[in-house]
Parts: structure tokens; C-alpha cells; sequence
């Protein structure tokens, strides 16, 4: 304390210099780190989905490898944009869903996934839909009937998407998504005209625009983001909703008066995709094998009950636990697949069904009612 | 990156002369400006008008203009903020009047009243409004108790709901600025009025009234552009007929990725908030408007 005065200025322009070159030097390593096939970075959603991959598939991934995963996110698709455009790309692997890789791919924004460096007995347990060349699914969510169990008791619920569109027979307050990279959901509305599930693609897109003009005046609200549905579904807001239904589980394992129909629900694949000018390859491609096991894949669902892509992983999961998932092979066959092909489509005017749909969804919006 | 090495190599020249030349001060305020502000304008104005093929074009506006689900949405956000605008001057003017004509204390506290829900965030009144809204909510629970009403009334996912919910965020900028010119009213002159025989009403009506209308050309121009702009309350608590221009605009550059016609869209509106503007300007100077008090 008493040399505090005797500090010379030399000396405390060194110390200052040593602690910005403190400061400064895990940022300079993680920089080489990432450089040389040490570490990686996942950008993904963050919350129990982030904590969950952490524990069960970063944690256990780094342990084996000695290659570090740092977590980052959300993954969107304009963030991505801006990181490639500027050349300053700090992300190297994204957790999303087809619609954002599909937007990226057409913006080329995204590198193919080399599936001559992925474990082809592990790739084969995986549906061969799930394997894009910019997209490889590993965890599934899906679209389906999302009820409040006050008031549908006792399995008096709607059954089938005809049941959702039939305002009579189930009566309530319905809500479906608009917005947040979402294509209508088409899909359902040919399913209630009467379009049997396994010959939903190509869409006749006419005959379901038809159909969602009967369902629009059903629709109390046309809901922004999927954490607002579950909320106004266990607050009796809404009886019945079209949401992901995964989300709708982990509500009901809360105490929400809510459950899940999975009869007649779309599947789609969240993947692992690559960003474009990443210089990781290896250690990318390595991290996709680790994570895509079926095991690995079982442990997460154990946590969040989104569906494995993995069929093996229902090998190491109860059958009470594999009942809850929407891939389970008994929820597999009562659902199908969104053809990522036929919205990817480009079409005539230079845009793909994806594009053309999103912005007829908006266009519909504004112009009935 | 560009930033920092800008203001480095101005800031050197500078730190020896500023004594001479105080003005010189501002130069690392306008460049800060210039880069966050004009930097971004410029570059939203050349995505909106680039082409590829042809260097420029208007091919984004002529997509802006020519389409009529585009025009609704932008009479929707028109409607809705015009409604909002003249709910606020409807509830705002008496609230001022009365902050302005009561006793220090009670102005001290109509004030926090107005204040404290300013602070809040956005969001987060919006998720309150849908909980008191609500088919269940507590504003219907209590209606059909008492026996107002037999059923629950729709109160959210409607024009009403954003209303109600666009009124709340917004109401502080109308009573504020109609406030300060009313508080700052010279009080004899309607005692003047008064004694010269003018009834209460009259006095209000041919004194306060024209005297306050800077105040309140401000307020209602503040409110209109600020809820020209709005976009979490409508989204989350209107329903499909009360879809605004932002949220077009968010889908467009978050989801389609096609930020050229983003870009258009964000221009146009921003076109149309500066002609609200100017018509505010001609009323009530644009000093005041801005914030900026003049004497």
C-alpha cells in the first residue's frame, strides 16, 4: 500500500499492457483454436434444447475428441446472410429446419454436407428423406392437433384434420401459425378436403387455398410464435391449435392442460447443416458422426421430447418413452413426411413453392375478412 | 472495424486543435451520426434501388406500388395509428389539463401514473394486456360476475385489443408534450377571459385550447409515427385484419430473405412517416416535434 505512490508511470503503463494482453489472449487462441480443427462453433436455439445438447452431445463430443464446441445462435437465417456477406463468418455448424435451409441454399449461404465423410451404418438408420445435401435431420419436430384437455376430456378431442375444420361437431376457439419462416400449412387443409396422407405431394394448391378459406373464420388467432400457442392453449385462450407438438408435450409434462394428437401431423427435420467458407471440414464431419448415433440421439430425447432421427435410438429408449416421440415407429406410420423437395421447387416465375407460399400466406392475410 | 479506424486517424489532428477551434468537438459526434445513421440509409436506399442486371432500377417500388395486398397493409397501419392518434388526444388532453391545473402534489403524481408504465418494456405490457384481455381473462371474468355481460366479449385478437394495447404504449407522448405547453400557459390570460366575462367553457375554447394546439399538433404527430413503426402490439394482440407494414417487412427480410424489396418497403414508409412529418412541421414546428424546445 505505502509504494502505491511510488508506482512510476512506466510501470503502471506495463502492468495496463499486460492485462489488455491477459484479456485479450483467450480470444487471440480461440481464434487459432478454430483455425486448426480445434473447436467448433453450433449455432442452435439456446434454452433446454442449448443445456440439453450440452450435456448429452457437446460435452461427451469434446471429451472424446479434444475438439471444443462453443454454442452460439439462434441460427437465423438473415444473421447467417450478414456473416457470409461480410466475410466474417464465425459459425461453423446450424441446428435449423428445412424452410431456413432452403432460403440459405437458394442464397447460397450454406456448403453440401460430404456424405462420404458421414458413417454409412449410422446413416442408414436415418430416413433416407432426412438425408439433404445441405441438411442432415437429426432431431424431429412436427406439425399436429394440440388440444386443451378441459375442454376435450376423455378422448373427445378432434381426431383427424376434418375434425379441426368442422366448427360444428368441435366447437372452440382454433389457432394456426402465420409468420416466422412458416409456409402455410396446406398440407392439412387438402388432409381435411379429403386428401389421404400418403397423397398429400404434389399439393393441388388451389383445392387447399379453398379449404383454408372454410377453416379462416374457425381461426380465433393466427398465432406469431410457437411458445405464444402453448400459452394461450393451458391458459383455455384456444381449445384447439395447429402447432409443433413436441412443444405441446413438454407443456403437458409441466401440468398445462394440454395433449397431442399425432394422427394425420407433418413431420419435419431440424438439421445439422454447414455454413459456407467454415474451413473445419473435418472436425465437422466428425461432430456430425458422434452426434447423429443413435444412442446420443436417445439420450436427448429423453430430456426434449422431439423425435430422434435415428430409428436405432429406439432401441435404447423404454417403450412408455418411445410412445411420447413422433418418430416411434407406431407415430412414424399415422403421419408423413413435408416434402422438402416440392417446396424447394423452384417455379415459374424464378421462386420456389416455399417463397411463392409464404408470401401468398401474407397476401391472403391482409385481403380476406 | 472501419469505424475505429476512422475516428483514430481524425481524433489525432483534432486533439491539437480543438483548443483553438472548439467547434471541432462536434466532428467525432458527426462521424458517429454519419456512420450510425447516414450509413445505414444510404446502404437500405441501395438495396432498395439496385439491380443486377441494370445497375438501378425501380423494379422493387413498382412491386411496393402496384400490388393492393401491399396497399391494405398500408392503410391498415394508416388506420390503425390515425384511431390510436385520436383515442390519445381524446384521453391525453384532459390528462395534461389536469397535470398542468392541479396542486404540486397531485401533479407529482398523475405524472409517476403516466411515467412508470413508460418504463416498462413493450413486450412485456402487450403479454399483460393478452392476460387481462383474455376470453377467460380477468376483465371478462369480472364482467360476467357482476352481470354485465352474459358471455365473455371478444376484447383481443381484434381492432380493440389493439387499441387498447397501441393506446397504453403510447399515451405518454401525448400527454407529455401537451403538458409542457400547458404548464407553461401564462394563467392570466384566461383569467382575463374569465373577467371579462367569458364562461368557463368559452375561455377554454378561445384561449387554452388555441394556445395549446403546438402541444398537441406535437403529441398526435409524435404518436402517429410512432405507431406507423408499430409492430409487437399488434402482432400479438390483433388478429388477421390488423396485420401492419412491419410485420410485411420483418417476414420479408427475416423469412423470404429478399431484402431488396425490404428495403422498398421500409423506404416507402419511412416516405410517408416524413410527409406526417412535415404536415406536423407546418402545424407545430418541427423544433418541438423533435424535442428540441424553442423559446
Amino acid at each position: 500500500m505505502t509504494h502505491r505512490s511510488g508506482l512510476s508511470r512506466r510501470s503502471v503503463l506495463l502492468a495496463g499492457a499486460g492485462a489488455s494482453l491477459t484479456v485479450a489472449s483467450p480470444f487471440v487462441q480461440l481464434r487459432s483454436a478454430r483455425a486448426q480443427n480445434r473447436e467448433i462453433v453450433v449455432a442452435s436455439w439456446g434454452g433446454s434444447r442449448t443445456t440439453a445438447m450440452r450435456e448429452v452431445m457437446f460435452a461427451p463430443f469434446e471429451k472424446a475428441t479434444g475438439i471444443r464446441v462453443r454454442d452460439d445462435g439462434p441460427p437465423e437465417a438473415a444473421k447467417v446472410k450478414a456473416m457470409v456477406e461480410s466475410g466474417n463468418v464465425t459459425w461453423d455448424i446450424l441446428d435449423t429446419d428445412i424452410p431456413a435451409i432452403l432460403a440459405m441454399v437458394n442464397a447460397k449461404l450454406l456448403d453440401p454436407i460430404d456424405y462420404a465423410k458421414i458413417d454409412q451404418a449410422k446413416l442408414a438408420k436415418i430416413p433416407s428423406v432426412l438425408h439433404h445435401p445441405y441438411g442432415l435431420g437429426h432431431l424431429i419436430y412436427s406439425f399436429n392437433i394440440v388440444y386443451n384437455t378441459k375442454t376435450f376430456p376423455n378422448g373427445t378431442q378432434p381426431r383427424t384434420w376434418a375434425d379441426v375444420w368442422d366448427g360444428v361437431r368441435f366447437k372452440g376457439a382454433r389457432s394456426f401459425p402465420f409468420r416466422g419462416g412458416l409456409s402455410p400449412q396446406l398440407e392439412f387443409a387438402a388432409i381435411a378436403d379429403g386428401v389421404s396422407i400418403d397423397k398429400v405431394y404434389p399439393l393441388d394448391i388451389e383445392r387447399s387455398w379453398t379449404s383454408m378459406d372454410k377453416l379462416r373464420p374457425l381461426v380465433t388467432k393466427w398465432y406469431a410464435n410457437h411458445a405464444e400457442a402453448i400459452q394461450l392453449l393451458s391458459t383455455g385462450e384456444i381449445d384447439i391449435c395447429c402447432t409443433i407438438g413436441p412443444r405441446g408435450l413438454v407443456a403437458k409434462k409441466e401440468g398445462a392442460p394440454i395433449d397431442v394428437e399425432f394422427a394425420g401431423g407433418k413431420l419435419a427435420p431440424e438439421n445439422w447443416a454447414i455454413v459456407k467458407g467454415s474451413r473445419n471440414s473435418e472436425a465437422i464431419h466428425q461432430f456430425l458422426n458422434f452426434v447423429i448415433d443413435g444412442k446420443v440421439q436417445a439420450e436427448l430425447a429423453k430430456r426434449i421430447p422431439y423425435g430422434p432421427s435415428s430409428q436405432d435410438a429406439f432401441a435404447h429408449l423404454s417403450e412408455a418413452e418411445a410412445k411420447q416421440l413422433n418418430t416411434s415407429p407406431e407415430n412414424l406410420a399415422k403421419q408423413f413426411w413435408t416434402d422438402i423437395e416440392w417446396w424447394g421447387k423452384v417455379t415459374e416465375n424464378g421462386k420456389t413453392h416455399n417463397e411463392n407460399q409464404i408470401e401468398r400466406y401474407a397476401r391472403w392475410m391482409v385481403k380476406r375478412g | 472495424m472501419t469505424a475505429l479506424a476512422v475516428s483514430g486517424a481524425i481524433a489525432a489532428p483534432a486533439g491539437r486543435a480543438w483548443r483553438a477551434r472548439p467547434g471541432l468537438m462536434v466532428v467525432g459526434a458527426l462521424i458517429f451520426c454519419a456512420i450510425v445513421y447516414l450509413g445505414p440509409m444510404l446502404s437500405l436506399i441501395g438495396w432498395a434501388f439496385r439491380d443486377p442486371q441494370t445497375g438501378w432500377s425501380l423494379t422493387q417500388l413498382w412491386r411496393v406500388v402496384g400490388d393492393d395486398a401491399y396497399q391494405l397493409a398500408f392503410l391498415t397501419t394508416f388506420r390503425i395509428s390515425a384511431t390510436t392518434t385520436l383515442v390519445c388526444i381524446v384521453i391525453g388532453y384532459p390528462y395534461a389539463y389536469l397535470m398542468a391545473t392541479s396542486s404540486p402534489r397531485l401533479a407529482a403524481l398523475l405524472v409517476a401514473a403516466v411515467m412508470i408504465p413508460f418504463w416498462t418494456s413493450v413486450l412485456a405490457r402487450s403479454l399483460a394486456w393478452m392476460i387481462l384481455l383474455g376470453r377467460k381473462g380477468i376483465i371478462n371474468e369480472w364482467l360476467v360476475a357482476a352481470g354485465v355481460i352474459e358471455r365473455p366479449v371478444a376484447l383481443l385478437f381484434n381492432g380493440i385489443g389493439v387499441q387498447i394495447g397501441m393506446v397504453h404504449v403510447l399515451l405518454p407522448f401525448m400527454v407529455l408534450p401537451i403538458w409542457a405547453v400547458l404548464s407553461r400557459l401564462d394563467a392570466s390570460l384566461p383569467r382575463a377571459a374569465r373577467s371579462l366575462g367569458a364562461s368557463p367553457a368559452r375561455a377554454f375554447l378561445h384561449v387554452t385550447l388555441p394556445l395549446s394546439l403546438p402541444g398537441l399538433a406535437a403529441g398526435a404527430t409524435l404518436v402517429f409515427m410512432l405507431a406507423i413503426g408499430f409492430y409487437i402490439t399488434p402482432a400479438l394482440l390483433g388478429g388477421p385484419n390488423d396485420l401492419t407494414i412491419a410485420s410485411l417487412i420483418e417476414m420479408e427480410v427475416r423469412d423470404l430473405l429478399d431484402w431488396p424489396f425490404g428495403a422498398m418497403l421500409s423506404l416507402v414508409l419511412l416516405a410517408l412517416v416524413a410527409a406526417v412529418f412535415a404536415l406536423g412541421a407546418i402545424f407545430a414546428g418541427a423544433r418541438r416535434i423533435a424535442g428540441v424546445e424553442e423559446r
